[in-house]
């Protein structure tokens, strides 16, 4: 039975602590000093994370209402950013953070299988879920029907840790099928609010230096991992539609140019 | 020896029965514990010099220490807003006792506002008071998906009474607002039945209904 502190404590102990490493770094240090004092300070984090495992913590995370960094003039770090810092406390297993990330329920399971059995029936539809299964591997996830991850805060949560903690191909192959994900998120700016979409916020993390008041630690870009062959070429599930297009161009030149001719 | 004359001419002593009897077993088995212990302590002292490091003694963990959980629910810090309460005199020095703000039971500690309440509620001191270890247990990803199933059965029960549409929404506000009406309406009856003759409670009118007004004029 392995146990964590119930408070930080030991994590922002920079000479003492022997927990769980990150690329060989307490794992405190993804976070910026100021916005680290700031989380540590603030009244949620004193209250509503104090004392959470793994388990504990989704209680929390189905609460919450929106994603962001800091806000107001002070700084104040939203319940996103202070979750974020406790899971980064707790470095959990691999197994739990994709139980976070693709929860699925089980009693709705052949619900969902009916749903893909339509799609199939329909034609067009059969891209969604023969494609997930043939794309070597890497299965896309039903998002249409929005079954795969219900708390999608806890799902934007769990790839924003994903994104900090784990190793580039790691996290381009779990997060970029997040990229078919559309539902809407809520994000806290500095003043007032904004809306965004899970795969925007997916993207962003991938492409992005600074989100959520947190600089993202350099990591490769895609095109040099495909170089040393660690990662297969994205195929966009938009592939069809543009080769589609093209091909529609292509016809609308030729007709110009019979024209001209 | 029994016959022994005492010097008052009594058979012995008298009754020595109020004397300590010492278990002897219970105490060699102490011993024998205390040495054990020495021992160990001795051998995580010698060891620890070997790899130069410094041996700290271990306060034991009680063994009715319980792990620490997380808040169930929000720390109700607004239910005293407004209320009045008697505070004993002299209640207002420090932190010790009850005095006004937020109590703590087990510490006996008063606290002037929430953010030094929940650090103190958070605190070693308070911990160890109230007997919880300061650790949690890991959870394994099966407990994990377990919660998760639990919170969306919770969140699917609370979503099933809200309703959507909006005339059917119309509807129940108007029912409900009926409810309420006809609620008012009882008790004034009642009230009315109460008084004598059902005549009701006769308002008693006031001149300028006690507002001040241009016509008033002040005698100074």
């Amino acid at each position: 039975m392995a146990h964590h502190k119930a408070d930080a404590s030991k994590l922002l102990d920079d000479r003492g602590y022997g927990g769980r490493l990150i690329r060989g770094q307490n794992p405190a240090l993804l976070f910026e000093t100021g916005v680290r004092n700031r989380i540590t300070q603030s009244y949620y984090w004193k209250e509503q994370c104090f004392g959470l495992n793994e388990a504990t913590l989704c209680d929390r995370a189905a609460q919450i209402k929106f994603i962001g960094g800091t806000t107001g003039v002070n700084g104040k770090p939203t319940p996103f950013l202070c979750l974020a810092f406790k899971l980064i406390q707790l470095v959990p297993d691999k197994s739990v953070i994709f139980e976070y990330l693709n929860f699925e329920d089980d009693g709705e399971e052949s619900d969902n299988e009916g749903d893909k059995a339509e799609r199939n029936g329909e034609g067009e539809g059969d891209e969604d879920g023969d494609n997930g299964i043939m794309n070597g591997g890497r299965v896309q996830d039903p998002e249409a029907a929005g079954k795969r991850g219900a708390f999608k805060y806890l799902r934007a949560l769990a790839a924003f840790y994903i994104r900090l903690a784990w190793e580039p191909v790691e996290i381009y192959n779990t997060l970029e099928p997040l990229l078919s994900d559309y539902r809407k998120l809520k994000r806290k700016t500095k003043e007032g609010y904004a809306m965004t979409y899970m795969d925007q916020f997916v993207d962003d993390l991938l492409t992005k230096e600074r989100v959520c008041a947190t600089s993202l630690w350099r990591m490769p870009p895609r095109s040099q991992l495909e170089d040393l062959d660690l990662l297969d070429v994205r195929e966009s599930p938009l592939q069809g539609e543009v080769d589609a297009m093209d091909e529609d161009n292509g016809e609308e030149v030729e007709v110009v140019e019979s024209e001209s001719d | 020896m029994s016959n022994r004359q005492g010097a008052y001419g009594g058979t012995n002593g008298g009754d020595t029965s109020f004397r300590k009897t010492w278990d002897r077993e219970e105490y060699a088995a102490r011993a024998a514990e205390h040495e054990r212990k020495q021992k160990e302590e001795g051998k995580a002292r010698y060891e620890a010099a070997a790899s130069g490091k410094k041996y700290r003694r271990r306060a034991s963990t009680p063994p009715d220490a319980r792990e620490t959980e997380a808040r169930s629910h929000r720390l109700d810090v607004a239910s005293m807003v407004g209320k009045t309460m008697l505070v004993p005199q002299g209640a207002g020095v420090g932190k010790r006792g009850k005095g006004a703000g937020f109590y703590c039971e087990a510490c006996d500690l008063t606290f002037k506002d929430n953010l030094q309440y929940v650090e103190h509620l958070n605190n070693r001191q308070h911990l160890v008071a109230t007997g919880q270890t300061g650790e949690v247990t890991r959870a394994t990803a099966e407990e994990v998906h377990q919660r998760l199933l639990w919170l969306k059965r919770k969140k699917d029960e609370e979503s099933k009474g809200e309703v959507l549409d909006l005339d059917s929404r119309l509807k129940l506000n108007k029912e409900r607002e009926d409810q309420e009406r006809e609620e008012k309406r009882r008790k004034r009856n009642e009230k009315r039945r109460k008084t004598k003759d059902g005549l009701g409670h006769q308002e008693i009118k006031l001149e300028n209904d006690g507002i001040i007004d241009s016509s008033t004029h002040w005698v100074s």
